[in-house]
């Protein structure tokens, strides 16, 4: 059996994942980034999108977040999430609406509005959303 | 005295108004506990939040403070309640958010003011207060992410345009369902932690600089949320506190009036006897 480590995903609202992980990938600023066990303590931020946790024994699970920022302290790994849903509560077809109407809302804003910011994160949200369900019809 | 008839009503209105506040006791503890448990279960992000973000502020406690010659004023967040019949809860509340208001305008800051919940707006709104913004009907759940999410951005959007050189948030408090403290809490600029250790142990990437804007978002949201989680504990909590008393003033209220109506029942079959005995009297006579 692989080797695992501890990871934790904490939202506001509670924990919603704490267990024995063999890796991590989430999307980070600078494009995506896995974490394996024994990394070097490490803090980044994550963009919103799509966490995966490879299980062991070929089984993975999915979270989407609405963006947060992620540790590895001692081999042990943590995101800190705002908002984070499993994938099952997701609603493509609504989300692919979602994505469109964020779309159109950034399309007459200009990047000084105080809203810009919520729209693009609503955006990157969105679709993330969209993607999550390509994700679970061609499983990895 | 009071009529027997007039007691018997007031005893029935009496108690009415006990049920309707045993009620509100029973509801108001069901919602106490739920509060209680969302207070819970935000503790982890907590802390854990405030350990990265700790390590990260220390190492660029410049991009901290408030942009270069950023108005001399105060955005303040008020977290009342949109429901009444909670002991002096939204009293108190505003009367620390006045407070800190004329602190500050002793101080040369203009206090702006955005107020959570119907009572505190309303109130505000009566003495002709303009307020910078305002969220009412919070029902049924005032602590709600989406909400911390709002209010979080507003208040980061007038700290980075400088259009104020200070934050902070007035809520409640919760120690307990019977004690609840106002207090304010400055938000920004936050203060860069004492410790700066760890802050070295970390890889950060891409760096602790362009971190800190998604750091700073996090930290506010979450300190506002938490706010917000208190609020509606103490609210919860000053309610059931209320509503136990007057539960409590109702019966006694009601065992004052019984015994009235007693009194008053036994005048009266007195009398009637006295008017007989009277007339039997008489026709002896």
């Amino acid at each position: 059996m692989a080797e695992t480590f501890n990871f934790r995903l904490i939202t506001p609202t509670g924990v919603l994942f704490d267990g024995a992980v063999e890796q991590v990938t989430a999307a980070g600023p600078l494009g995506e980034f896995g974490v394996l066990p024994m990394h070097t303590n490490f803090i980044t931020s994550i963009a919103p999108g799509v966490i995966t946790l490879k299980l062991g024994e070929g089984n993975f699970n999915e979270f989407l977040l609405a963006g947060g920022l992620a540790e590895v302290k001692d081999g042990a790994m943590t995101a800190l999430a705002v908002e984070a849903e499993a994938p099952g509560a997701v609603n493509s077809a609504a989300a692919a609406e979602q994505a469109m109407a964020a779309e159109q809302r950034m399309a007459t804003m200009s990047m000084f509005d105080p809203e810009y910011e919520e729209a693009a994160h609503s955006l990157a949200l969105a679709r993330a959303r969209a993607q999550i369900e390509q994700l679970r019809r061609a499983p990895h | 005295m009071a009529t027997l008839k007039a007691i018997r009503r007031r005893i029935a209105s009496v108690k009415s108004t006990q049920q309707t506040t045993r009620a509100m006791k029973l509801v108001a503890a069901s919602r106490l506990r739920r509060a209680q448990e969302a207070l819970f279960n935000a503790r982890p992000y907590h802390e854990a939040l405030t350990r990265v973000s700790d390590s990260l502020l220390a190492s660029a406690p410049e991009a901290l403070g408030a942009p270069e010659g950023a108005a001399l004023a105060q955005w303040l967040v008020l977290v009342t309640s949109d429901r009444g019949l909670c002991g002096g809860y939204n009293a108190n509340l505003i009367r620390l958010a006045e407070e800190t208001m004329a602190k500050a305008q002793s101080e040369g800051l203009t206090p702006k003011l955005f107020v959570i919940g119907r009572k505190g707006a309303e109130h505000f709104k009566r003495a002709k207060m303009p307020l910078d913004g305002e969220r009412i009907n919070n029902l049924p759940r005032l602590a709600t992410v989406g909400l911390a999410r709002d209010v979080a951005a507003r208040m980061l959007h007038e700290f980075r345009t400088g259009a104020v050189c200070e934050a902070g948030v007035i809520y409640s408090s919760f120690r307990s369902a019977l004690s609840q403290r106002p207090i304010f809490e400055k938000l920004l600029p936050i203060k860069p932690p004492e410790s700066a250790a760890g802050a070295a142990d970390y890889l950060i990437e891409p760096s602790a600089a362009e971190l800190i804007p998604a750091v700073l978002r996090s930290y506010v949201e979450a300190a506002i949320f938490h706010a917000l989680l208190e609020g509606e504990a103490s609210e919860h909590g000053a309610r059931m506190t209320a509503m136990d008393s007057a539960t409590n003033n109702a019966v006694d209220m009601i065992a004052r009036l019984t015994l009235e109506m007693n009194r008053a029942r036994q005048a009266q079959i007195t009398k009637e006897l006295m008017d007989i005995v009277g007339g039997a009297e008489a026709l002896r006579g």
